[in-house]
């Protein structure tokens, strides 16, 4: 009889003996988002009061204004961006003798497109596509080109001067007027060119293509992740992520989907306060949003199927795991002025790795649960097309 | 000077022709009689018909009393042999008669110079005037016979098939062979007979005087003579080579070399001939574009640059000098060009004819005067087609990518280019590669996608290109296939790893053939048949059957819990009866028959509540089971009241017993050997009653007990605990009395008179508490889908690992139905246990947290109560290491048990082999992401495998 009930709702009663799904289809493992408390307040009804949560915010609007840009940095980079756009169109319309490369579109990207930009790291980013193949020649070609022509532009304006750097993912142009700016000119190509790469000849086919990724994030996030509270938590989780080790390889477009999720998903499509988001933020990733197994956020901007927080790999899957979990109950007990960098922790040290004492309270950080292993290990032989396109910006 | 040289050349070939041919070549009418009689359907099969060069030659001869040079001659004559009997002829004979009389007297001697003055080319050639490209017999044999061609294709506007009249003089039978090969087109066919019908008719116009030039020539060079003793240089046409002597030139003929050159040739000629059905050799050879050829060295170039360098080259040279030593004529430097086989008219790759440059002036010059008035449109459409499909001067392209290596003195010492990863010493080489089509495709591949190169589709590109694509084709299949196959854990634990099994699989259109395979068809089924089974879902059954109670531990405790239900009903009936023997009597008899039916309910095995009031009673006992039922729904209150009240006449003391705790709910586990029954009281129990209960129990034990059972019970009274402990020396039954009234304030009037005697009230109300858990747990929690198993399988951790004891069984089930309601979906067990993690892991239980809300209860009760701090961090704590130890493929940490092998499947069908790849471990730190991260989780579960065996 116990056992009668212990069973009960295992059956499937109508399928019996039909053990194959309907289609001969490998079974599809389906992934589980994680447990989210603001989507789960059905089943756990709040049964006392609800803590004053003030402290918090006002910390989180505090660190906020701080890690906003000053308006001479906003209006230096803004100024650059201009200039660049302005070269960069020229080139696209009437290129002239300039025969290096044939750009075919110029976008404005990432944390400057998006008004994300944090104070002191005053980058702007454009994507560049060219109609040629991004060879390293073409791209010192443009760089080149750029320089003479900013340069030039700049002269008649009487604003200073500009310096380009190549690197491996395009170049970097850098203003040296009174408040220094820097516009990151990242380059691509057409889409049909990608499988024309050849690694020695061309930019990597990785970055290209994270560079047009880049361009479908900026659409995403326009369209979707205008409200500014978005914006708010982007900046202050990407302020934590880049102090705290364990969350360091989060990139941009994770922290973008966490944030936009946080904010916007929940049962009334209201936005949340920025507090209740910014803890959620934390204990969704806590509870395993990026680990392996789990559904995680699904990247709008990838064909169906991808999660966007495979780009890290699985020691970095668990290291962000476990660092949130710790800064989760560091929050807990009231450490959010360390955690949002209000003030720095016994000199700076990292606090998601230091044991904490708080009220009498031992709050301890974990060990990693991934093991790296030294015995070889069975792969699947997997020709050159195992590189899907667009790995996270 | 020049003349000699024409005389010299032709005589030369023309002594080995000679000697070939016999002398009956000029004999008479047989050939010529021959050749109609032997004429075929076509002029293929008529040549292939073997009807021999001599044949031919003397048939030419014959027929041309009109005509001029005998090899030339020879060639309409087989024509003419072959098609006298054209239906068009006529029509040709106006336009043509009208035409040749203009052309034709100048032209013979010049052209035959020229023609002359050529030694035999093998391959086919332009003729650099404009539409005589035509000149069909381009491969004057011994430079003879071809002017005349050029002067019919002018006429005719059409051109001779790529003739390769190419064998060299010391070998005739070859060259009738490769003659037999060549199929003109119809029309040129027809053409050239009825311009061979027109001379005929023509009769000693101005083909007389043709003949008369021509035949002087002609008998000069075909009169047999030996070679000069100038030319014992043994001179090979196919190779363009000398030889010191002859010996070594018999070696060079036997040579291999030589023979794949002449097999080459041969080649090339049977393709001119089949060239009338499909493609030309000549056209195949010059690809699309226009190609310009040295004549001389029979070397083709791809471009003006590429043949003026060949021209300076020393290769070129050394041929010119030779020729220029065997006296032989050096043709033009002028490039012949190849062009596309449009401009045939028949679509016929043409034959060549070249001008020969310096020595040709005089026949060029001619020729063009010549031209005017025979130019008819065709002529002149073809020549605007000349020109338009010579080649755009091309322009160099990428030369960012050429460095320049510079000496010490800074002069430019050499070049790299970075596409081609090729160098060159020489600017002008720099040029011409910059030019080329290699650098051109590599600059189109490498730089700009969009560039136009001409294809030269080579027979080896289309045979790589084909074999590309087949092994494209069979990848496909197998990864199909293989898609197919895989099944059960590959997948499972792919999609685990990677999420969706799209980032292995190259995106993109599936396959046809499993279309059907689409991932969206099973979603909107939901879970589709039985769940695969995880690994973790494999692990938390395998422990959740080891926690499992055995079967004898499950039997005893039913036993001892009937046989204490029944003593208990039977003590309530004593009781009752003892309370009011007289108004009760007819009751008990009525109670005594119900108890005897089989069907009646003997004991609490269904965990409801078991009534020990009969039926009899039911309209007394009515309002009481309305109280119990009230008291058990957590609305004890005014409705027990109300109950009391009217049962206030003479209600039972015990009104009935309810299993609660782990045995209602089901969750006990291996070795719980503690109990819990409800005994529900119609008033306060008091101590008296307990009393009363522990003493008489036994008797009432020995008295269910079946007959053959010899357990000893012993009953113990526990009054702290509101409690009589029934034990049968094993299991222990907790039998605690209450009654839904002690819900209700303790002051309420007469009710305080014996507080005293009364059990304690917490116990009593803890008691009620439990009847309503229960009564929860069987109507919310154990209806979701591995519930139970999952509160089991925490009751299990909560017991084995401190930090989790503090948790109580309440809460943690509260926690467990929460996790799995808001699932909105039925889990695998694997899913449920990392559930739970998750939602302890991310903060459920911390102090900001919502806390856990008693449902049984009428307030806002936490479950979780007081909690200390430190206690919920620490809880916290262990749940985010254990999620992320479960993620990371070590469940069996958290479950503290053996990990289970990987699982076989049998169903997987045929696998791959699977390849080692040992060298990639290494370097796996320095790929974070993309194929590295692949490679990694298979490591990873490799590992977890690996481990798992040992």
């Amino acid at each position: 009889m116990v056992r009668g009930a212990g069973r009960g709702g295992r059956g499937m009663p109508g399928r019996g003996g039909m053990g194959r799904p309907p289609f001969n289809r490998p079974r599809v493992l389906m992934l589980r988002p994680p447990f989210d408390l603001i989507l789960a307040e059905p089943a756990f009804p709040r049964c006392k009061p609800a803590p004053d949560d003030s402290a918090l915010t006002q910390a989180l609007l505090k660190r906020h204004a701080e890690l906003c840009p000053t308006p001479a940095e906003q209006s230096a980079v803004l100024s650059l961006v201009t200039k660049l756009q302005t070269v960069l169109d020229n080139l696209v319309v009437a290129p002239g003798d300039f025969a290096a490369c044939q750009l075919e579109e110029v976008r404005q990207v990432g944390s400057y497109k998006k008004g994300t930009m944090m104070a002191g790291k005053n980058v702007a980013d454009i994507v560049v596509i060219m109609k040629t193949l991004p060879t390293k020649e073409a791209v010192e070609g443009l760089s080149n080109k750029v320089n003479e022509e900013l340069n030039k532009l700049m002269r008649a304006e009487g604003a200073g001067s500009v310096s380009c750097g190549c690197h491996e993912r395009g170049f970097t142009v850098t203003s040296s007027g009174a408040a220094s700016a820097a516009v990151r000119v990242l380059v691509t190509t057409l889409h049909q060119n990608l499988r024309k790469l050849e690694p020695e000849v061309h930019l990597d086919y990785k970055v290209i293509s994270s560079h047009l990724a880049a361009i479908r994030h900026s659409r995403w996030f326009e369209e979707n992740a205008h409200h500014s509270s978005i914006k708010v938590l982007i900046r202050l989780l990407r302020d934590m992520c880049a102090r705290h080790s364990g969350l360091e390889p989060l990139t941009p477009w994770m922290i973008d989907l966490l944030a936009h999720h946080c904010i916007m998903n929940n049962p009334a499509r209201q936005a949340l306060p920025i507090n209740v988001a910014f803890r959620r933020a934390l204990s969704l990733v806590a509870g395993g949003l990026f680990l392996p197994g789990c559904a995680g956020l699904p990247d709008p901007c990838e064909a169906a199927h991808a999660r966007a927080h495979t780009a890290l790999d699985l020691a970095a899957q668990d290291a962000a795991a476990a660092t949130a979990q710790t800064l989760l109950r560091v929050v807990a007990r009231g450490g959010h002025r360390y955690v949002l960098g209000l003030q720095a922790f016994e000199g700076g040290k990292d606090i998601s790795t230091e044991i904490t004492v708080w009220d009498g309270v031992v709050v301890s950080p974990l060990a990693p649960a991934y093991q790296e292993t030294p015995e070889p290990m069975d792969t699947d032989d997997k020709d050159d097309e195992g590189v899907q396109d667009g790995v996270a910006a | 000077m020049m003349a000699a040289n024409n005389y010299f050349g032709f005589t030369h070939g023309g002594t080995q022709y000679g000697a070939a041919t016999a002398g009956a070549a000029y004999g008479g009418q047989t050939g010529y009689a021959v050749a109609p009689a032997a004429t075929a359907a076509t002029y293929g099969t008529q040549r292939a018909a073997a009807t021999g060069y001599d044949t031919a030659y003397q048939a030419a001869a014959a027929t041309q009393d009109v005509y001029a040079a005998a090899a030339h001659a020879h060639a309409h004559a087989a024509v003419a042999a072959a098609s006298a009997y054209d239906a068009s002829k006529s029509a040709y004979y106006q336009q043509a008669a009208a035409a040749y009389p203009a052309a034709a007297p100048p032209q013979p001697q010049p052209t035959y110079d020229a023609a002359a003055a050529k030694p035999a080319y093998s391959t086919p050639a332009t003729y650099t005037q404009g539409g005589a490209r035509a000149g069909g017999g381009a491969k004057a044999y011994g430079g003879v016979y071809t002017h005349t061609h050029s002067h019919t294709a002018t006429t005719a506007a059409a051109s001779y098939p790529a003739q390769p009249y190419t064998a060299p003089a010391a070998q005739p039978p070859k060259q009738s062979a490769n003659r037999g090969n060549t199929a003109y087109d119809t029309a040129l066919y027809n053409a050239a007979t009825m311009y061979v019908a027109q001379q005929n008719k023509t009769g000693g116009g101005g083909g007389w005087k043709n003949y008369n030039k021509g035949g002087v020539g002609a008998g000069q060079q075909r009169r047999p003579k030996p070679p000069p003793k100038a030319q014992q240089l043994h001179y090979c046409d196919v190779c363009r080579i000398s030889c010191a002597g002859p010996q070594t030139y018999k070696e060079h003929l036997e040579g291999q070399k030589h023979k794949k050159k002449e097999a080459a040739v041969k080649l090339a000629a049977a393709g001119g001939g089949a060239g009338g059905a499909g493609g030309g050799g000549g056209a195949g050879r010059a690809g699309g574009g226009a190609a310009l050829r040295c004549e001389l060295c029979d070397v083709t170039c791809t471009g003006a640059d590429a043949y003026a360098a060949h021209v300076r080259g020393i290769k070129h040279q050394k041929v010119v000098k030779l020729h220029t030593m065997l006296g032989k004529p050096i043709p033009s430097t002028e490039p012949t060009k190849l062009g596309g086989a449009k401009k045939t008219v028949a679509g016929t790759p043409k034959i060549a004819f070249v001008a020969s440059g310096g020595l040709s002036t005089v026949a060029s010059t001619s020729t063009k005067e010549q031209k005017p008035p025979q130019g008819d449109k065709d002529k002149e459409g073809d020549e605007k087609e000349d020109e338009g499909e010579t080649e755009p001067e091309v322009q160099p392209v990428g030369q960012d990518y050429i460095e320049e290596i510079r000496g010490d003195d800074g002069k430019a010492l050499s070049f790299n280019c970075k596409l081609c990863d090729c160098k060159f010493n020489d600017p002008n080489a720099k040029e011409m590669h910059m030019k080329g089509r290699r650098h051109r495709l590599q600059y189109k591949k490498k730089v700009q996608p969009d560039l136009e190169v001409k294809v030269k589709p080579s027979m080896h590109q289309r045979k790589l290109a084909e074999a590309k694509a087949q092994r494209l084709l069979v990848r496909d299949e197998i990864w199909a296939r293989r898609r197919m196959h895989e099944q059960g854990m590959e997948e499972e634990e792919r999609g685990y790893w990677e999420g969706g099994m799209e980032p292995w699989w190259p995106r993109g259109p599936l396959p046809p053939h499993h279309h059907h395979h689409h991932h969206g068809m099973g979603v909107p089924y939901g879970p589709v048949g039985r769940r695969p089974e995880t690994s973790d879902d494999r692990h938390v059954v395998a422990k959740h059957a080891e926690i499992y109670p055995p079967e004898q531990q499950l039997q005893d405790i039913q036993r001892v819990v009937s046989h204490t239900e029944k003593a208990l009903k039977s003590l309530s009936d004593a009781l009752a009866d003892h309370a009011r023997p007289k108004a009760q009597a007819g009751n008990k008899a009525q109670n005594d028959k119900k108890d005897d039916k089989p069907e009646g309910k003997e004991d609490g095995r269904d965990n409801q509540l078991f009534s020990f009031v009969g039926e009899g009673e039911a309209a007394a006992g009515g309002a009481e089971g309305a109280a119990a039922a009230a008291a058990g729904a957590g609305t004890a209150g005014t409705a027990g009241t109300a109950g009391t009240a009217a049962a206030a006449g003479g209600p039972r003391a015990l009104k009935g017993v309810m299993r609660v705790g782990l045995l209602a709910k089901g969750l006990l586990l291996r070795g719980d050997r503690d109990v819990r029954l409800v005994v529900l009281c119609h008033d306060r129990p008091t101590v008296t009653l307990l009393k009363r209960v522990a003493t008489d129990l036994p008797a009432h034990l020995a008295k269910v007990k079946a007959p053959g059972d010899d357990t000893k019970y012993k009953v113990e009274l526990l009054p702290a605990e509101g409690a009589v402990q029934v034990s049968d020396g094993s299991i222990n039954v907790l039998v605690s009395l209450t009654s839904a009234v002690m819900r209700e304030p303790a002051e309420g009037g007469d009710i305080k008179r014996d507080d005293k005697d009364v059990l304690p009230r917490q116990k009593c109300l803890d008691a009620l508490a439990a009847l309503r858990h229960a009564k929860w747990f069987q109507a919310r929690a154990a209806s979701l889908q591995s519930c139970v198993i999952i509160i089991r399988i925490m009751r299990d951790l909560c017991r084995r690992i401190p930090n989790w004891t503090p948790l109580n069984p309440y809460a943690m089930e509260l926690l467990v139905s929460g996790v799995m309601q808001s699932a909105g979906a039925a889990l695998s067990p694997g899913e449920a246990l990392r559930r739970v993690m998750e939602a302890v892991g991310g903060g459920l239980l911390l102090d900001h947290g919502p806390g856990l809300r008693d449902p049984c209860e009428k307030e806002l009760v936490d479950a979780l109560g007081n909690l200390p701090p430190q206690k919920r961090e620490d809880l916290t704590a262990s749940a985010q290491q254990f999620l992320r130890q479960i993620a990371f493929r070590q469940i069996h940490k958290v479950l503290d048990m053996e990990p289970l092998p990987k699982l076989k499947h049998a169903t997987g069908g045929w696998k791959f082999p699977r390849k080692r790849r040992r060298s990639n471990t290494d370097t796996e730190g320095d790929q974070p992401n993309g194929e590295g991260k692949v490679v990694k989780t298979e490591e990873k579960m490799d590992a977890s495998e690996n481990s798992a065996k040992k």
